[in-house]
């Protein structure tokens, strides 16, 4: 069979086409994010006793853990758009940085003095309107992501799902961290790992199938 | 023809010059379908070939001069080339007689014989059902007799051979 009458349509059709560019699309997420600040912030969403919050470790373990995860899950995603590019190696850091929030909030656990009962510290009730809140606040992150992975050439497509699905939950958690009241680093490791896993499984589930190319 | 002049075609071509673009698909279509003769049984290469002419097509905006063309559209014919193995799975077996190749011997035996180094790769009970049924054309009744396996087991180990194998290709593995 010969491709030539392919090749004929295919060159009829052609139209100038923007190259993509991964700069552009950061701008376009960060720009997103802004937006979705700016609306949180005037839904009066800010915890009360912010001052107090940002003299405590815990804060600022789970801010810092959340934005490097989200910064190497977004970079991650929009360089797997090139095909010749692999988001394996960055999939690899983002277990790497879990692994090292994980036990970071553990040694800050650790110092933590005084017999607390495990079930009131998770406090289930508040914790899974935590993890709720951390998969609505992902929706629009998420939602753009895949846009601009459809748009993409990942030639690993669950590997970009994966790498995207971090980037949205990490950012859900992210936002969500101005409004939370909760610092204890348990209830975060428990409360926002499942928020967060359920928005990365979801992506990881219903990505490759969106973007199939 | 060198890779620099395929690249500044495509480049051209993503600026619209459809000259360039007939130039840089007409060579895409002869590597494309050497690179998949050495990979898929000959019955498959056409389709995998207009299947990613198609792809370089739609996602044309993804290449950048800076890198080559060379490895963008190898990229993109290994995805296709996965993505083959994986329909493989999904064919119906019972049909497949009738797809096996019988003019292109040369092409069929490249092909048999680049599958084969990937099959060594496998579990010797997934690799013997995929050799005689998907390469030499036996059916599923048949396959089961030859290796001693039941029918429903047949299918198990091609389905989880081929998974397997698209699995080990998208990890790097390749026939060259």
């Amino acid at each position: 069979m010969s491709t030539d009458p392919l090749i004929g349509r295919l060159t009829a059709e052609l139209q100038p086409v923007r190259r993509q560019s991964p700069r552009r699309a950061a701008l376009i997420l960060a720009m997103l994010c802004i937006t979705e600040i700016i609306v949180l912030l005037s839904l009066g969403w800010m915890r009360p006793d912010m001052p107090r919050a940002m003299g405590m470790p815990s804060f600022w373990w789970k801010t810092a853990s959340l934005t490097v995860i989200m910064m190497i899950g977004a970079t991650t995603t929009l360089r797997s758009l090139n095909p010749t590019r692999s988001p394996r190696p960055g999939l690899r850091a983002l277990g790497y940085v879990v692994l090292a929030a994980l036990a970071a909030g553990w040694m800050i656990d650790a110092a933590q003095v005084g017999p607390i009962v495990l079930w009131r510290r998770l406090d289930p009730v508040h914790g899974l309107r935590c993890a709720r809140k951390i998969i609505e606040l992902s929706l629009p992150v998420a939602l753009a992501l895949g846009v601009i992975v459809r748009r993409g050439a990942s030639v690993d497509p669950r590997g970009t799902a994966w790498a995207a699905g971090s980037a949205a939950a990490a950012w859900g958690a992210l936002a969500f961290v101005m409004a939370c009241p909760f610092d204890d680093p348990l209830y975060v490791a428990v409360w926002y790992s499942l928020g967060c896993g359920v928005v990365s499984l979801v992506t990881r589930l219903a990505l490759p199938w969106l973007t199939r190319w | 023809m060198t890779e620099a002049d395929w690249s500044r075609w495509m480049a051209a071509a993503q600026n619209g010059d459809a000259d360039a673009y007939r130039h840089v698909l007409g060579e895409a279509s002869a590597w494309l379908r050497r690179y998949f003769q050495r990979r898929l049984p000959p019955s498959m290469v056409d389709d995998a070939v207009q299947d990613t002419l198609l792809a370089v097509h739609e996602k044309r905006h993804t290449f950048d001069p800076a890198q080559g063309f060379a490895p963008w559209i190898a990229a993109i014919a290994r995805y296709k080339w996965i993505d083959r193995l994986r329909a493989m799975r999904r064919v119906d077996m019972t049909s497949l007689d009738d797809e096996l190749p019988v003019m292109d011997h040369e092409n069929a035996v490249t092909a048999a014989h680049a599958l084969e180094r990937l099959l060594t790769l496998l579990k010797p009970a997934q690799a013997e059902v995929i050799r005689l049924v998907k390469l030499q054309g036996f059916s599923i009744e048949e396959a089961a007799r030859l290796t001693g396996q039941s029918a429903a087991l047949v299918k198990v180990n091609i389905h989880r051979g081929l998974g397997r194998l698209s699995d080990v290709v998208m990890r790097g593995a390749d026939v060259d």
